[in-house]
């Protein structure tokens, strides 16, 4: 099994709205937009887009952006799920569509109003009422309190600390450096605001073991992203991000955010399925990668995604973060727009807008020579993650 | 009452202080079945006080009674319709009449401090003789306005030997008058901030947590806890154990299955302690944990019992279960009993600043009214949820002699069979209510030695959901290496 698809194609176009609490407008507004600028970015005209992947939690239906774009005609449009882990996913299935012919520019998009009207951070307790198999699923947890993402994602922090001897600074260097890297970034939540490591021992539990600067602040926004074949990508407006890879991952006894049944829980084994699908279909490994995004809705689940991609070994991402190595300047400066604890919370899309600007040099933190880049998504969840590289 | 007659009233009530009552005589000598019943209620399993061929080898040299049950023996018994008439010459019995006629009829015990001269065999028939210490000027207390009324009670045998003694001092209240509610620290806050906190909190009745939703694949789980049962599917072909429950066993496809009922040991795996968003239906500090059950699978649970910061991932844990809902009951643990020290835990083995281990007692009706009756206290508010609720008690509450009774218990199970407490003293906070949990915690906080006899100094804390239910401090005897 290899990704076919790789190097074949490439994101051609990135379009975002700004990035606020309180957006004054609709969703649907910021999808709309957010399509509008992916596509002038890229130079297309709108009226060609035929193929529309987003979210499956998406709440702006693809036939409503159509019809805003002009659109006369979608030959692929899918749903991707799980959230966050579907950032890359998205992008995975654009690709596949493209590189199958079912599409020739397919439009990727996240848009909402998640800080001004629905807040994930409040939890789901009280929804998920039916007895269908999803639903059902929450009973095992949130009858006992444990609802929202960051109570989910303390589940596994605890026992990480434990295993590996991480402390709640550890965790705080992730968010520190995400901070000063928004700082530099005009479009950033967190512009000109960087934090230091007492400011996060400071801040308020939210759920202990994560202070509030563990988490990222939920935001109103929008974000598209335009796939099409590299070879259409190179007679764009736009140098290509050439897609070495996107992929998707589950593992075994796959739980949404609560995979606390498996033998060992202090990894991402869905990550490293993504992982390995990745280096093989690109042929490239972690000393190739010169930055990436790493999905950091919370900040103790960054560990081990370095771990399970090979940028460190099992239990030693807190060195390797301690060391300076994902800062701006060291081995493998990470979430250079802020992240999601810095720039904004767009589902990780946001992230993979990063990715291309660091391929096009134009990042407000660019990273020098830069040939591949990595970007996660959600985590805990089915998960998805791709690479990025200069076209050839 | 003006101030003139309050302080009439208290000289009338201090007249009789310092002055001792009719000695007071057991019922019965001490005797093998009433420490049975107490050592049964009280979930005290030192073989010295039950069985007769380990309690022949003992320190003691045969049978004795746990020492916290020294004011049991002389306690007035049921006398139901024959009720006797206390001696009014009795100093204590008149402060008391006094006060029920001006109103202070309900009655709570604050502080118990027992000391034990010698430990009480079968057939010692105890004689207490009562002394009025105190009693204090009026008292505006969180259970209403009243006065503390302190004796002293010097216990003897048949033979004239004074074998212990009991400081034991009340609160004598008017119903009604007290605080109500505890404070609420949500509220308090509110009302810092300038806020309307009746607005803010006072929203209706509490709204109930998350409902579980089921379907037929998982209604044997939920219908098992309402039995009390954890149930853990099983897949019959090769007997595979799986949570969450799954249709199909994931090694082979087969869709046979039944289910064990867990033991109810487990572990702490992980846990979270979440603070925001605060949901009203949960009470914080709350906290969640991953348990490992003894029979290999993993649950999310709550853990009760236990304060967040003495959480240690690994520790025993033991199945509880609580009704949130008119149909729905939910699995929790608490920290599991620690294992008892049995014979003697050596003197020159313990240090200043070692901790007694964590222990969460389950505060369930039948516990608090079989230790009642155990410790031959019949008073209304332990064991009738009515009349408790009609003398101003939100439930029945747990009686001062079994705190004490629990506390020996527990120490004793730190200090092994052969430890002789030299005494136990008490003071009562928030009630023990049913259904909540009493977590003990306590440290030695000195030794010393003392007539050739090693003693150690405890101090220790009970605490319920509503706060400190018992602080206290023992002392008790351990044997010494070589002596």
């Amino acid at each position: 099994m290899t990704l076919q698809f790789a190097r074949q194609t490439a994101i051609a176009g990135i379009g975002a709205t700004e990035f606020s609490k309180d957006s004054g407008r609709t969703p649907m507004q910021l999808a709309t937009e957010a399509c509008l600028a992916a596509c002038a970015d890229a130079g297309l005209d709108p009226s060609l887009v035929d193929g529309m992947v987003t979210y499956s939690s998406e709440k702006n239906p693809e036939i409503e952006v159509a019809r805003n774009l002009g659109i006369t005609k979608l030959t692929h449009f899918s749903q991707t799920p799980h959230g966050g882990g579907a950032a890359c996913g998205v992008v995975a299935q654009a690709a596949m569509a493209v590189y199958s012919g079912a599409a020739d520019y397919v439009l990727c998009y996240r848009a909402f109003n998640e800080r001004s009207w629905h807040r994930f951070g409040q939890g789901v307790q009280g929804q998920h009422q039916t007895p269908e198999a999803f639903d059902v699923s929450f009973s095992w947890t949130s009858p006992f309190g444990l609802f929202t993402p960051a109570q989910w994602v303390a589940m596994f922090a605890t026992r990480y600390m434990h295993e590996y001897g991480a402390t709640s600074e550890d965790f705080g260097r992730v968010a520190v450096t995400d901070r000063a890297h928004a700082a530099n970034n005009p479009a950033a939540f967190f512009y000109e605001r960087p934090i230091t490591l007492d400011e996060h021992q400071e801040s308020r539990w939210i759920v202990e073991p994560l202070h509030l600067l563990d988490c990222c602040q939920e935001s109103d926004g929008g974000v598209a992203i335009l796939v099409t074949s590299a070879e259409r990508a190179a007679d764009l407006a736009q140098p290509a991000a050439v897609l070495a890879g996107a992929a998707q991952g589950v593992a075994e006894d796959q739980h949404m955010m609560r995979s606390y049944y498996r033998e060992v829980i202090t990894g991402l084994p869905e990550m490293g399925v993504c992982a390995a699908q990745l280096w093989e279909a690109s042929g490239l490994g972690p000393g190739d990668i010169q930055t990436a995004t790493i999905y950091d809705h919370f900040t103790p689940l960054v560990l081990p995604q370095l771990e399970e991609f090979g940028f460190c070994d099992t239990g030693d991402a807190r060195h390797f973060i301690a060391d300076g190595n994902i800062d701006l300047g060291g081995r493998l400066p990470i979430n250079t727009n802020g992240g999601q604890l810095g720039e904004a919370y767009i589902h990780g899309m946001n992230g993979i807008a990063e990715a291309v600007r660091q391929v096009r040099g134009t990042s407000v933190n660019q990273v020098p020579d830069v040939e591949n880049v990595l970007v996660t998504a959600g985590t805990g969840v089915p998960t998805s993650a791709l690479i990025l590289s200069q076209p050839a | 009452m003006s101030d003139t007659t309050e302080d009439e009233f208290l000289a009338d009530l201090q007249a009789t202080v310092g002055a001792s009552g009719t000695p007071q005589v057991a019922r019965d000598p001490v005797n093998e079945a009433t420490i049975r019943d107490w050592c049964d209620a009280m979930g005290e399993a030192n073989p010295l006080f039950t069985d007769w061929e380990a309690a022949q080898a003992g320190p003691h040299g045969g049978l004795v009674a746990p020492p916290a049950m020294l004011n049991v023996w002389t306690m007035a018994g049921l006398h139901l319709g024959r009720r006797p008439t206390r001696d009014p010459r009795d100093p204590n019995a008149g402060a008391y009449g006094k006060l029920d006629a001006a109103g202070f009829t309900s009655v709570v015990a604050t502080n118990s401090e027992q000391v034990y001269h010698r430990y009480l065999r079968p057939g010692d028939l105890l004689t207490g003789t009562q002394k009025l210490v105190d009693v204090s000027p009026e008292k505006k207390t969180g259970l209403g306005i009243g006065h503390f009324v302190t004796t002293e009670t010097e216990y003897h045998d048949q033979h004239g030997e004074h074998v212990g003694s009991l400081f034991f001092r009340i609160l004598k209240f008017r119903p009604g008058t007290g605080r109500g509610k505890p404070p609420d620290p949500r509220r308090e806050k509110l009302l810092e901030m300038r806020l309307d906190a009746d607005a803010i909190l006072d929203t209706g009745p509490r709204p109930q947590r998350p409902r579980p939703k089921f379907n037929q694949d998982q209604a044997w789980f939920w219908e098992g806890l309402r039995k009390n049962e954890l149930r853990i599917q099983r897949f019959t072909d090769t007997g595979r154990l799986v949570h969450p429950p799954a249709n199909a066993n994931p090694a082979t496809g087969a869709m046979d299955y039944d289910w064990v009922v867990a033991s109810g040991r487990a572990t702490l795996y992980s846990y979270a302690v979440p603070h925001h968003p605060e949901v009203p239906s949960f009470d914080y500090p709350l906290v969640v944990g991953l348990v490992e059950l003894e029979e290999g699978v993993r649950l999310v649970t709550n853990i009760v019992g236990c304060a967040p910061d003495q959480l240690e991932i690994g520790m025993p844990l033991q199945l509880g279960f609580v009704d949130t809902h008119d149909d729905v009951t939910l699995h929790q643990f608490h920290p599991a009993a620690p294992p008892r020290t049995e014979h003697a835990r050596s003197f020159d083995d313990v240090a200043e600043g070692d901790a007694l281990p964590l222990t969460a007692i389950p505060l369930d009706p039948l516990l608090i009214v079989s230790t009642a009756l155990a410790t031959r206290d019949f008073q209304d508010v332990h064991h009738d949820r009515d009349a408790a609720v009609k003398k101003g008690s939100k439930d029945i509450f747990m009686n001062i002699l079994t705190t004490s009774g629990i506390c020996n218990r527990w120490i004793g199970d730190w200090a092994g069979d052969a430890a002789v407490f030299k005494n136990l003293k008490i003071q009562l906070g928030a009630p023990n209510y049913p259904y909540d949990l009493m977590s003990l915690t306590g440290s030695v906080t000195g030794t010393r030695v003392e007539d050739d006899e090693g003693i150690v100094e405890l101090g220790f804390v009970g605490k319920n959901k509503l706060g400190a239910h018992v602080t206290g401090t023992a002392e008790l005897a351990l044997p010494r290496k070589g002596a």
